[in-house]
């Protein structure tokens, strides 16, 4: 039975001419707007709780939590998977970063569903396949992990948070980042254009 | 009362992990409002056709900056309390370029994939997946990266301890610098729109 | 997994009890969404939903039936003597929320088995209708009944109503734990029990006039299961100071985080602002809203179980979270 002849025996409108479009997507807020909305919420975040923003750091406390409970022994001699286990009266995913990462992802579903841009896709240029895209992102994310945790932070946790705390180990890192993506971006233009 | 409010015991470890998630929503909604969900977005930056990334992060910077910074004069925020990332030069510089170059190929940093996750892009899951593996490899590889991974300490230092000169006086040149940076951003916009 | 001993010799109920572990929570949950897609069954039944071939009236029953042998499943697992489970059935006790609740479980499938014997007939698959015949003949029977529809779909209800409650006052029928000494914990199990029973029915109902009623119902039950929780809280924190402890467990202590990110914050107030927005036609439809109240729902049993366990009318400094906190 089509959905209208249901629709029609249960007396109800079979379709609401709102719903039957579909919504565009809004166009992206003005740059230095939402630039002013995050150097907010970066301030709040140091006068509220004294510290910054931070995305990787939630990742390794994942990665800690892994490690540990399939190989603990490799975890407690390993000083970098210690940090993280340190506390062993709580879980390591009871973390502040965690928490942080996890409104990182409600936000920005929030505003995404607001604007009608969620939507399940891959992102990438013309000439490049799904799978292509999703490796050379699984590899970007493999770099970045890496690079992130070698620097102590990443665009969040260094860049945007020690920028503002005028850190100098940040802004080292900061020009870096773009230096890094500057001088291997015409390499790799093939997946974006 | 006195900030940053948690070092001063206004509440007590739960109840950050709560403010973190509140934190966190604001964090993801501007990303998101600023088109930093979407790949192409972020790494237009690095074609220079599109140079949001650099706005809208340096925006971000010059308010927080500024607002640190007033709130500290006024005397309301102890700025000692508010926790600074140790320098340790060459790593952080390495780190960078490594994460530079993973920036341009995977079209994300962590941040702004979680991002692109929640809006349901497939690149960003697999983005995300790539961070883990990334993370799980250093610390795989820590025993041998140690030594690197502590050289060049420098201690808890700002540009304005450095350079031994006012803190405010740092404040006003990155005020300077990022208002320049914006007219030459704009510049290079209106250039390469002009060239396609 | 030991049977409580209500009485102080038992060492794993002094100072705080550990016993129950996840088949508890699993099995309020399951049992809590069956007795929520009972009630919303049962009132499509009411309303003359039957009618509509593609309704989930029919839907309903068979995954409550298969649900609920799960929880029940869960909790047979929790039992210390498996083998004389039996036995709650030998007796009934007027007192015992335990003997209520294993008879109202019997009570239940009888009655999703006649909801699902009402149009057996128009729904079995064509090679089995000469085997079953006598199934077909009960059917009919059963469905040519004057008032069967509503007989059925109020007996639906009203055990849903039961099942629901007797979940609740199970755990506040334990008067060692003071966390759950309230009285309004039954109805927040049994609010919380619609809200995800109808964000799941939500999900699956294959009838848009179904999921846009069941969107906005779960809307009004998510309202009401903030209000409740409030009161939940207000009662505890006016009451003694066991009782104020064991609030502050959910306002400060150890499992403040959890309860208020995973329940109110992404269980409760973002998918009814998500599902707010898509009934006004505001944005799409998505499963991410009662996929989130599902998962609230299961949380607030793991956090209602294990902080109920945690709190203890003792005031040692490991269940007095003002002290914990200060330390």
């Amino acid at each position: 039975m089509s959905d209208v002849s249901a629709a029609i025996l249960t007396n109800q409108p079979h379709s609401n001419p709102a719903e039957a479009v579909v919504k565009k997507p809004q166009p992206y807020s003005n740059p230095y707007l939402a630039g002013i909305g995050l150097g907010l919420v970066l301030l709040a975040a140091f006068v509220v709780m004294g510290r910054g923003l931070g995305a990787s750091g939630a990742f390794s406390s994942l990665v800690a939590m892994g490690v540990q409970s399939t190989v603990p022994t490799h975890a407690t001699t390993n000083e970098f998977y210690a940090e993280y286990l340190a506390d062993t009266s709580k879980s390591p995913l009871k973390d502040w970063l965690v928490f942080e990462v996890l409104g990182v992802f409600v936000g920005g579903f929030l505003s995404g569903m607001l604007a009608h841009r969620v939507n399940v896709t891959t992102e990438r240029g013309p000439r490049i396949s799904v799978t292509g895209r999703l490796a050379f992102a699984f590899l970007g994310g493999a770099l970045m992990g890496f690079g992130a945790k070698l620097a102590r932070g990443c665009t969040s946790g260094q860049a945007l948070t020690g920028g503002a705390l005028l850190n100098v180990g940040s802004w080292a890192f900061m020009m870096m980042v773009f230096g890094g993506a500057y001088a291997v971006a015409y390499f790799i233009r093939r997946q974006w254009k | 009362m006195n900030a940053p409010l948690y070092k001063f015991g206004v509440f007590g470890d739960e109840i950050s992990l709560i403010v973190a998630f509140l934190i966190g929503i604001g964090f993801g909604f501007f990303l998101e409002r600023a088109g930093f969900g979407s790949s192409k977005k972020l790494v237009a930056q690095f074609y220079l056709t599109d140079l949001s990334v650099f706005k809208v992060m340096f925006t971000a910077i010059v308010t927080a900056m500024l607002g640190l910074f007033w709130l500290s004069w006024i005397g309301f925020v102890d700025l000692s309390q508010v926790y600074l990332n140790p320098t340790y030069l060459m790593p952080q510089i390495v780190g960078g370029l490594v994460l530079g170059i993973g920036f341009a190929i995977g079209g994300y940093c962590p941040g702004t994939s979680c991002v692109a996750a929640a809006t349901g892009k497939l690149d960003g899951v697999a983005y995300l997946l790539g961070v883990i593996f990334g993370i799980f490899v250093f610390g795989a590889m820590f025993p041998l990266l140690k030594s690197f991974f502590y050289a060049t300490p420098m201690g808890n230092i700002t540009l304005p301890q450095l350079l031994h000169v006012p803190y405010g006086f740092i404040v006003f040149a990155v005020v300077l610098m990022a208002v320049g940076g914006f007219a030459g951003a704009e510049w290079v916009e209106k250039k390469m729109a002009a060239k396609s | 997994m030991h049977e409580v001993t209500i009485t102080r010799h038992n060492i794993q109920i002094d100072p705080v009890m550990h016993i129950w572990e996840w088949q508890i929570p699993v099995y309020l949950f399951l049992g809590g969404l069956v007795a929520g897609m009972m009630m919303i069954g049962g009132y499509f039944l009411l309303s003359g939903r039957h009618k509509t071939s593609r309704s989930m009236c029919y839907t309903m029953p068979l995954l409550g039936i298969v649900f609920l042998s799960l929880g029940m499943f869960a909790l047979f697992l929790d039992l210390e003597h498996k083998l004389y489970v039996w036995r709650l059935y030998t007796t009934f006790q007027p007192t015992s929320p335990m003997s209520w609740g294993s008879w109202i479980l019997l009570l239940v499938y009888p009655a999703l088995l006649a909801t699902i014997l009402l149009k057996i007939h128009e729904h079995i698959p064509f090679f089995l209708k000469s085997r079953l015949s006598f199934l077909m003949k009960l059917s009919s029977r059963i469905s040519d009944l004057p008032n069967s529809y509503r007989i059925i779909g109020i007996v639906n209800m009203a055990l849903g109503a039961v099942l629901g409650m007797y979940t609740g006052i199970l755990l506040s029928a334990l008067g060692a734990r003071p966390l759950w000494n309230s009285s309004i914990l039954w109805f927040l199990f049994v609010i919380s029990g619609l809200s995800a029973a109808a964000a799941f029915v939500h999900l699956i109902a294959q009838e848009k006039f179904e999921r846009e009623l069941l969107a906005k119902a779960d809307n009004g039950f998510l309202i009401i299961e903030l209000f409740v929780i409030v009161l939940f809280l207000v009662g505890l924190l006016s009451s003694t100071a066991a009782h104020q402890n064991a609030a502050k467990l959910l306002l400060i202590g150890e499992y403040a985080a959890p309860f208020w990110v995973f329940v109110v914050g992404i269980g409760i107030v973002i998918p009814l602002v998500v599902q707010s927005l898509a009934v006004t036609h505001k944005v799409k439809h998505t499963p991410i809203a009662p996929l989130l109240v599902i998962g609230g729902g299961i949380v607030l049993r793991f956090i209602i179980v294990a902080a109920g366990q945690q709190s203890s009318w003792l005031l040692t400094p490991q269940n007095n979270p003002v002290i914990t906190v200060l330390h």
